[in-house]
């Protein structure tokens, strides 16, 4: 389903239960009321067609924003992401990580096996972390100058360079690498853990992992699929007035 | 029919992307994985990554020639591939593929060219999820933290049937990093954790 700016906020959120965290992100809470999209974004000082935009890239994974995307500033997608960021850094992983470490008080038998699963969790957050620093402070801020000197109609040499020499494509595919620790601990977890002797629990873990690499492909998908169109076009326009 | 198999469609019309996924995902087993434009950055190089099952495109729908495409993807992986155009398309562009979707085949014909093709691997496929003892001993040495080279020296085999050994064991284990490997190693006493701290 399309989501437009003219639908309730809680219909919306009925219809699709996963896209709170994504709500929160903006500043919105529940008790949506009978609002539309449109009001709630008046009301909060939102950017409406950004808002529905990413609400679709979360919502529908086959969703491609054609249109619009010069309708918004990087800024406003670039505070979300890092929204996003600290949203995965500080309560997702953690939240994982903290589940992890029960089942290792909760069985003893275990122990070995369990260790190793919190190792190699340990690991991914490790390089999920360094992911999320090269964004937030090598690509984010290098978007952010990009967006200033369109604004003021004149380019640095320093940033003219840069775009010659490492132009915002070389930042794609670099994704997969996350997203295929997350499901080698899927697999591990579902094939070849030693039987539990708390079954909620792991059932709560794997429930969490799943959320998180459905949080982890949306987000990629936004920077994949809005962010970097977005920032080509600058880096053309820049070039091309220059 | 046993194993799940990833279907990638690459198509730039997207009521037809979308009816495929409604097609496929009706069959047993195949689970879309996918779906792109064609006219993606890098696409053959996505697709090397995801690896799927089945390919399916549109040669017209890339913006590069479909036997440079098609090379780069065989060079790497090896799916299904089926070639999705009009009935009424040129032979040249028919002929790279081994396998055709037709625009005007109904549902079912579609299905069943997808059966045909997908399901007699999957059931010998399916017999033996075990590792043998060859990829056993692969798996001990890439957790080890060998190159494919290294390997290859030590066991007397070829770089490239190292990759292929490497390759089945992603696929029979579901693992594909090093460090869930090293996981899988490590529960099922394939490597010690004395080994591993030993290690280079
Ligand atoms: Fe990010
Ligand atoms: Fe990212």
């Amino acid at each position: 389903m399309l989501i437009d700016q003219k639908m309730k906020m809680a219909d919306v959120v009925l219809h699709d239960p996963t896209l709170v965290p994504v709500i929160n992100r903006f500043g919105i809470h529940l008790g949506f009321g009978d609002q539309t999209i449109e009001e709630i974004c008046k009301t909060h000082g939102l950017h409406v067609q950004f808002f529905v935009i990413t609400l679709n890239a979360f919502h529908d994974k086959l969703y491609f924003p054609t249109e619009q995307l010069q309708s918004f500033k990087a800024s406003l997608l670039i505070d979300y992401l890092q929204k996003a960021h600290r949203y995965f850094l500080e309560d997702k992983t953690p939240e994982i990580a903290d589940l992890i470490e029960r089942t290792l008080r909760e069985d003893d038998v275990n122990k070995t096996t369990y260790g190793l699963i919190k190792k190699f969790f340990n690991e991914y957050r490790e390089e999920f972390a360094k992911h999320i620093e090269r964004e937030d402070q090598i690509i984010f801020p290098y978007v952010l100058k990009l967006e200033k000197a369109l604004e003021a109609g004149t380019a640095e040499e320093q940033l003219l360079h840069k775009i010659q020499t490492h132009p915002i494509v070389e930042y794609e595919a670099e994704h997969e690498d996350v997203e295929a620790k997350i499901f080698d601990l899927k697999n591990i977890i579902i094939r070849y853990l030693p039987t539990p002797n708390n079954d909620a629990l792991w059932y709560q873990i794997l429930r969490e992992i799943f959320t998180l690499e459905k949080e982890l492909a949306e987000h990629a998908r936004i920077e994949d699929l809005i962010l970097i169109p977005k920032v080509e076009a600058m880096e053309k326009a820049i070039k091309g007035g220059n | 029919m046993g194993q799940f198999r990833n279907v990638v469609v690459i198509e730039k019309n997207y009521l037809i992307q979308a009816g495929l996924e409604a097609i496929i995902s009706e069959l047993p087993g195949m689970v879309f994985q996918k779906a792109c434009m064609g006219s993606e950055k890098n696409l053959a190089h996505l697709l090397i990554k995801q690896n799927p099952d089945v390919v399916i495109v549109n040669p017209f729908s890339l913006d590069q020639p479909v036997a440079v495409f098609l090379n780069t993807l065989n060079e790497h992986i090896s799916p299904l591939i089926f070639g999705l155009m009009d009935k009424s398309a040129p032979e040249n562009m028919k002929s790279p593929f081994a396998n055709l979707l037709f625009f005007s085949d109904n549902k079912l014909e579609i299905q069943k060219k997808i059966r045909n093709v997908c399901e007699p691997v999957s059931d010998e496929q399916d017999k033996k999820q075990v590792l043998s003892k060859r990829e056993a001993t692969i798996l001990k040495e890439v957790v080890l933290g060998l190159t494919n080279q290294e390997i290859a020296d030590k066991l007397f085999l070829s770089v490239h049937t190292v990759t292929t050994h490497r390759k089945n064991i992603n696929k029979k284990l579901g693992i594909k990093t090093v460090s869930g490997l090293t996981v899988y190693a490590l529960m099922n006493q394939l490597v010690s954790m004395d080994e591993m701290e030993n290690k280079g």
